[in-house]
């Protein structure tokens, strides 16, 4: 593909359009136009601005996040099977939201806000705890960071299991939020984790360059003039932050942050600079098309995300991976 | 150390302070301590206008300006509390799961068979009300309202008696009269109390709910309506000692405990007293040596609605066919 940005953003596009074009009530493209308009049934006009359109912006914003995050750990770690939940993102956010449901919270705006919450902060409790237990001295070598965060995350995901079976009352709502979906769509969602999203993704772009140094190797790329411990410092809290805000209010989405930097590299090369604007731009794209399918696959009940993304995304990355001409690709 | 320990907290502050303030203000509960006049002032009208004002299971007030006509209910158990009060014929909108009375088939589904719901579906019925019970989060509650439908939240009845409550309340919003059902359904369970009274034997029943474990089949435990129900209609339930509302007893327990009844909640996913006689190492039970294994249909004794009162009977039935023909 000769200009990936172009057809990728187009990509996305359509999908946005897609996205508030297609839900369990059937709304003519006919009837669409006329709501952009302003001129539309008042009934549909307000299902596309205040459910469809949150809900859309949300889940691009999560995919963004996952696949842009996932693309650095592939390149922080060096190592193809990286995906943003590597280091215990995902089960400390798991915990945090399932501690936080065993607690009969009062039923205002901040009792509702307290579970995202906590799944934001064991998140990033969680990756700071790996982060030190991973450290030597002034180094942090990625294998220790790797087993470091593998061990943790089994802790974290048993005590969550022990503590769903404890509590029988709140599976349906823990399981709903573990499976991942938009369960708190609203411009509140959008509103909390837009600015650790501009912040952790914007430095991911701007370090494309140095993770390309990364794939050097740690000693080649510090005689290249890089200081590989800030750099791996910088780049572990940057994408943990973006998806520790995502997972926060989005669930546990799984398989998205791992493919999608990956068919990136398959079709448009392993350069950094270019794979990570790229993965955020596909990701948003490919999470939407993932919960148009969630929405409507069994409408109007909706199948949590979480499901369709490895169900739809593997076999279509195995169907990609198996026709790949460059099959070294990683 | 220090430092970081200094970020993490800044950070999480940030995400505090960048969740904007509620669109809708939250209505506090206590009137009573609200310094007097302001609050009268401002809630005088609001009552006046209104046909209903309530408060609901999760301490909402929700004011209804005249009985809902247009009713979507997202829970089986308020679906056949709305049909029992008579405001079936306004229910435009259920839940995958309702079920009874068969005539909610024909109305429209707004999913929920896998915890999530059609947002979209619900608000394109246009509902003027939106009944949600504990099997509904309150995440969908919040998000519902926002949206700017009325939602009313009921409670799981605790008891039998609150379960009036449950009808008295959904008669109230749909602007029927459940005075006549309740005080037959208080007949009902008169007549099976005064019975049961005098007895003094109580047989001991194992409860079914799921056995694809057999080793380790579910059962209720304290706190839930089977366990309820089961001491209501004169039995012993080998449960009622677990930990938590839906245990899993282990078969040695149940061995033990050695039941004379075992009631089969899972009959209707096709468990028939013949498989059990045939399970392994359930033999020695006395239920199994005497062949004292009973079908119930589980929806009667698990949803906490009218039928309830179907429940007990059909539980009294089964533990003292003597005395209730």
């Amino acid at each position: 593909m000769k200009k990936p940005f172009l057809s990728s953003l187009l990509f996305l596009l359509l999908a946005l359009v897609l996205s508030l074009a297609i839900g369990s009530v059937f709304i003519s493209p006919a009837e669409m136009w006329k709501i952009v308009r302003g001129v539309g049934e008042e009934k549909f006009a307000f299902i596309i601005w205040n459910i469809r359109l949150p809900r859309t912006i949300l889940i691009a914003l999560t995919g963004a996040a996952l696949s842009g995050s996932g693309a650095a750990y592939q390149g922080l770690f060096r190592n193809p099977l990286a995906d943003p939940f590597l280091i215990g993102v995902a089960s400390g956010a798991g915990l945090g939201a399932v501690m936080a449901m065993s607690i009969q919270w009062p039923y205002s705006f901040w009792g509702l806000m307290a579970i995202p919450m906590a799944a934001f902060i064991f998140a990033l409790l969680t990756v700071f705890l790996v982060y030190l237990l991973a450290r030597v001295g002034q180094t942090v070598p990625t294998t220790n960071l790797i087993l470091a965060g593998v061990a943790f995350s089994s802790f974290a995901t048993s005590l969550t299991s022990f503590l769903m079976l404890r509590s029988t009352s709140e599976v349906r709502r823990a399981l709903g939020w573990l499976l991942g979906g938009a369960s708190q769509a609203g411009w509140t969602a959008i509103l909390a984790m837009l600015p650790y999203l501009v912040i952790g993704l914007g430095i991911l772009v701007f370090f494309g360059h140095r993770l390309n140094l990364l794939q050097f190797g740690d000693e080649q790329a510090q005689h290249m003039g890089l200081n590989v411990t800030s750099t791996k410092t910088i780049l572990l809290v940057a994408s943990s932050l973006a998806t520790a805000a995502a997972v926060a209010f989005s669930g546990i989405i799984g398989f998205i942050g791992l493919i999608v930097p990956h068919l990136m590299r398959l079709w448009f090369g392993a350069d950094y600079r270019r794979l990570i604007p790229l993965s955020l731009i596909c990701g948003a794209a490919a999470l939407l098309l993932s919960d148009i399918l969630a929405r409507v696959v069994l409408a109007p009940q909706e199948i949590p995300v979480g499901i369709i993304t490895a169900l739809v995304g593997a076999p279509f990355f195995l169907w990609v991976l198996r026709r790949a001409k460059n099959q070294g690709y990683w | 150390m220090f430092r970081k320990t200094l970020i993490l907290t800044l950070l999480i502050a940030l995400l505090i302070g960048c969740a904007p303030a509620p669109t809708t203000p939250v209505v506090d509960s206590a009137p009573a301590e609200a310094p007097a006049t302001e609050a009268v002032a401002t809630e005088a009208p609001a009552v006046s206008a209104a046909y209903l004002v309530t408060s609901d299971g999760l301490g909402r007030e929700v004011t209804l300006a005249a009985p809902a006509q247009r009713v979507v209910s997202l829970a089986p158990s308020v679906t056949e509390l709305l049909f029992a009060v008579g405001a079936g014929g306004q229910v435009i909108g259920r839940d995958e799961f309702s079920d009874y009375p068969a005539e909610a088939a024909a109305i429209e589904s707004v999913g929920g068979s896998m915890g999530e719901y059609s947002v979209e579906a619900i608000v394109a019925l246009q509902p003027d009300l939106v009944l949600a019970a504990e099997i509904n989060t309150p995440e969908l509650v919040s998000q519902l309202e926002d949206l700017g439908l009325t939602v009313f939240y009921v409670n799981n009845p605790a008891t039998i008696e609150e379960m009036y409550g449950s009808l008295e309340n959904i008669a109230a919003l749909t602007g029927h009269d459940a005075t006549e059902l309740i005080d037959s359904l208080k007949a009902r369970v008169a007549a099976v109390d005064e019975k049961i009274a005098p007895l003094s034997a109580r047989p001991s029943v194992f409860y079914e709910i799921d056995a694809s474990d057999p080793a380790k089949p579910w059962s209720y435990g304290p706190g839930s309506f089977g366990d309820l129900l089961i001491a209501r209609a004169g039995g012993f339930n080998i449960g009622s000692e677990a930990a938590d509302a839906y245990p899993q007893l282990s078969l040695e327990q149940i061995v033990v405990a050695n039941p004379s009844i075992i009631i089969l909640g899972d009959s209707m996913w096709g468990v028939t007293p013949e498989a059990v006689l045939g399970r392994e190492g359930w033999n020695t039970i006395a239920a199994v040596q005497d062949n004292q294994i009973f079908p119930i249909d589980d929806n009667l004794i698990s949803r906490p609605g009218p039928r309830l009162v179907d429940g007990l009977e059909a539980l009294a039935k089964i533990l003292h066919p003597d005395i209730f023909p």
